[in-house]
């Protein structure tokens, strides 16, 4: 027996490794400010009310640690700031680096959508 | 009723033992970021908020955050003690310690088969056993692949190759006898008694080593055993005994090291196994 509910879980956590990362990439080199992550998790929508709406792909506790391995790889700045309550926010932004690297990956994107659409066909569209 | 504090603690520690197995730096990250976020969307939620009670708005939140073994899952990089989590290492460790039994049985095989075939190759029955013996390595070879795939995770061929069937019975014989894959085939099997030799050794040794450090503590407090040099039963020389907590502990340091280098022949050979066994 299969369980369907286990293979969607799988498929969307497949799926989301690298959209997440374009994702918050292409939020952050559009932002006019840095943000901190909480912020970032609000402007994508992630893990939105009622639970998991479909077409939510992660949790907001699953952003922070893309964020950092993106910050690794010199595609993101960060620095921290005191807040008024609660522990010092981490502030990113996206870097020259990153704003460079965000084309190519638009790109790749458009292409594994040609790819994906063509392969759906029209039925299951 | 939990106030919001609490219930962020209690999040916080939840989190902290899911993660155990990560380093102190990866659990101190993660904990820092879960800690941010939900204050700040706790901030936010009751200035802006429906008038929602605090530890109402606190529990929605940590909800949309993510239960605390999703989010340890999304840290999850293994650290130095996480190798006893990971497959790799064990199989690798598995796959150390029986090479010698295989290493010999190939060892064997190979040099017996070539031999006879050498030896009867005047007679004419010489062709029917060469024939035979060849495509023994190849099955061999092949199903070393398996076994290489299944502990040490390198991608191996799950068919036998055979020759293309549409040619004719004298090509078939002729790709097998000069073929590369056979005569690879041939090679990967005698190495593995040296290869197997050597992986056996170096990790019974480790091994033993690495259990004696840590049984050291016990030997010492409860059995009264030095731990030393002996010469017909003489000790020569003798940890003393306040030390040895301090050796099992690089016993443990010791086993932890031996799991990755485990973990790291294991990825070598499963290359050096498909360099040799699979031919394109």
């Amino acid at each position: 027996m299969i369980d369907i509910q286990e293979s969607h879980k799988k498929f969307r956590k497949e799926l989301s490794a690298g959209t997440v990362s374009l994702a918050l990439l292409a939020i952050l080199a559009q932002a006019e400010e840095p943000l901190y992550g909480y912020q970032i998790g609000k402007q994508i929508g992630a893990g939105d009310d009622q639970g998991d709406p479909p077409g939510v792909l992660v949790k907001q506790g699953a952003i922070y640690p893309v964020l950092r391995s993106l910050e690794s790889q010199g595609l993101l700045s960060s620095r921290r700031e005191m807040s008024d309550s609660g522990p010092p926010r981490k502030f990113y932004q996206a870097t020259p680096a990153g704003k460079e690297a965000l084309q190519g990956w638009v790109q790749i994107w458009n292409e594994t959508k040609t790819f994906v659409d063509n392969a759906l066909g029209g039925e299951y569209q | 009723m939990k106030t919001a504090d609490e219930l962020i603690q209690s999040y916080l520690s939840d989190l902290k033992s899911a993660l155990k197995s990560a380093d102190r730096a990866t659990v101190q990250d993660a904990l820092a970021d879960a800690e941010e976020h939900l204050r700040s969307a706790l901030e936010t939620e009751l200035n802006e908020g429906e008038g929602r009670a605090e530890n109402e708005a606190i529990q929605a939140i940590i909800q949309k955050y993510g239960e605390p073994e999703e989010i340890a899952g999304a840290y999850a990089y293994p650290g130095f003690f996480g190798v006893y989590a990971d497959p790799r290492a064990w199989g690798g460790l598995v796959y150390m310690l029986i090479s010698i039994v295989t290493g010999t049985i190939y060892f064997s095989w190979a040099v017996t088969g070539l031999s006879t075939s050498l030896g009867v190759m005047i007679l004419i029955i010489g062709i029917p056993v060469t024939i035979l013996f060849l495509l023994s390595f190849r099955g061999i070879a092949f199903l070393e692949g398996r076994l290489v795939e299944a502990l040490l995770g390198e991608r191996m061929p799950r068919r036998a190759s055979f020759t293309d069937s549409s040619l004719p019975w004298k090509e078939r014989l002729k790709i097998l006898l000069t073929g590369k894959a056979t005569w690879l085939s041939w090679i990967y099997l005698i190495l593995m008694l040296p290869i197997g030799i050597i992986y056996f050794t170096v990790m019974v040794t480790l091994i033993s080593l690495a259990l004696a450090c840590i049984a050291s503590p016990v030997a010492a407090y409860v059995f009264h055993l030095p731990f030393g040099s002996f010469s017909n039963g003489q000790v020569i020389w003798a940890l003393p005994k306040y030390l040895t907590p301090l050796l099992a502990a690089a016993g443990v340091a010791l086993a932890t090291a031996t799991m990755h280098l485990a973990r790291w022949v294991g990825r070598i050979h499963g290359k050096f196994a498909k360099a040799l066994l699979v031919s394109d």
